[in-house]
């Protein structure tokens, strides 16, 4: 209810990590962050391989404590994520931490049911 | 001669039933038969969600005059499924942003179709103002540089692009700034855009021998003159610097002058 709280008082809570390795997976990812700040919501998108070269992956987090913020921030971003191409070639993928530009967070459950 | 032919992508069956329903059946009189049939679909299977998902975020597989016909649809969904709404929301903003980032002209209309879009899930109050207005300034910040010593490769003096992406989303959904908080934001964007028009314009790269694209100018006055058609454009780079100066000294001292009530109320 902390995160609800500090949204309503206008406080940006929602942060987007971009331009990860296409390859990546949610599994490698949360791996790789190490212990996630508390938090309400994480959400990993697979890339848009019709960008390549330039599909990126990419994950939401929610934090419950806006505090813990900045220091993700400075532990993640440009923080170098490695990646091999389908031909082998080895690349470095510097991450960006920001605010989400669209600060929404799903709620657990939808508020109607759909009867259909 | 033999012909290569462009492989045929196979998708799951489900794949297909999603692309036909919002890339050939929805149209404006359609909206309602394809909202039944997207809400009937299994949003608890993983895979049938993201790709409902993908396929409603990526609105340039639909033709550009039937955006909105997307964006009515999706408010119909969005009750029943409401995370599928911010997901999508999320997914053009980044869309936006890459394509900033990349800025490679054979994206150019999936850009044109994302910005459109953007503007009509605002209409359908899938997203409040505030983000459209953070777009647009993104559209006249994102790497711009406005010394025209040190160009940006992100946006570089010819490149007219982002005036273009400013047009679509006014043009789109600026006629409901009409009123209130929302009407004073546009006048102020208006201020900076006319900004960034004349560093454009002033320019070296322009000379009498290779202009300014004319056709840029009528796309930006027809845009303005719907929304604000007694707003008289500034005639030249200082007069749309000191317009922006003019508007930063009046927030400034609105600020300073909150900042001593402020100190007043402390002393008491």
């Amino acid at each position: 209810e902390g995160a609800k709280k500090k949204k309503e008082e206008g406080i940006p809570t929602k942060v987007v990590i971009r331009r990860l390795p296409p390859s990546l997976t949610q599994e490698t990812l949360v791996e790789e962050l190490g212990p996630l700040p508390d938090h309400d919501f994480f959400l990993f998108v697979a890339a848009d391989m019709s960008l390549v070269p330039h599909a990126f992956c990419r994950a939401y987090i929610n934090f419950k404590n806006p505090e813990e913020i900045i220091s993700f921030k400075d532990k993640f971003d440009g923080y170098i994520f490695n990646d091999t191409t389908s031909s082998g070639k080895k690349m470095e993928y510097p991450a960006i931490v920001e605010f989400a530009p669209y600060q929404k967070v799903p709620k657990g459950r939808s508020k109607k049911k759909d009867t259909k | 001669p033999e012909v290569e032919r462009a492989p045929i992508k196979i998708r799951p069956p489900m794949h297909e039933y999603i692309r036909k329903l919002l890339y050939k059946d929805l149209s404006k009189i359609t909206t309602e038969k394809v909202l039944r049939q997207m809400r009937k679909l299994n949003w608890q299977e993983e895979d049938t969600c993201r790709y409902a998902i993908k396929s409603l975020t990526r609105v340039w597989n639909v033709k550009y005059n039937n955006v909105h016909c997307v964006a009515n649809m999706l408010a119909g969904l969005v009750p029943y499924q409401e995370n599928v709404g911010i997901l999508i929301v999320d997914g053009i903003l980044e869309e936006i942003r890459l394509g900033m980032e990349i800025n490679d002209p054979k994206y150019n209309q999936r850009r044109v179709s994302a910005a459109k879009y953007l503007g009509e899930l605002y209409n359908y109050r899938l997203v409040e103002s505030a983000v459209i207005f953070k777009t647009l300034y993104s559209f006249i910040t994102f790497g711009v540089s406005l010394d025209a010593a040190v160009p940006s490769p992100l946006d570089p003096p010819e490149h007219m692009f982002r005036i273009r992406l400013v047009c679509v989303l006014l043009d789109t959904c600026g006629q409901y700034f009409d009123r209130g908080s929302s009407k004073r934001k546009l006048d102020c964007f208006l201020i900076y855009f006319q900004r960034y028009i004349w560093v454009k314009k002033s320019n070296p790269t322009w000379t009498e021998a290779h202009p300014f694209p004319i056709e840029v100018d009528f796309m930006v006055s027809d845009t303005v003159e719907t929304l604000r058609p007694k707003l008289k454009l500034s005639t030249s780079q200082e007069e749309a610097v000191k317009a922006v100066e003019e508007l930063e000294q009046e927030y400034r001292n609105k600020f300073l002058g909150a900042l001593s009530i402020q100190e007043v109320d402390d002393y008491e």
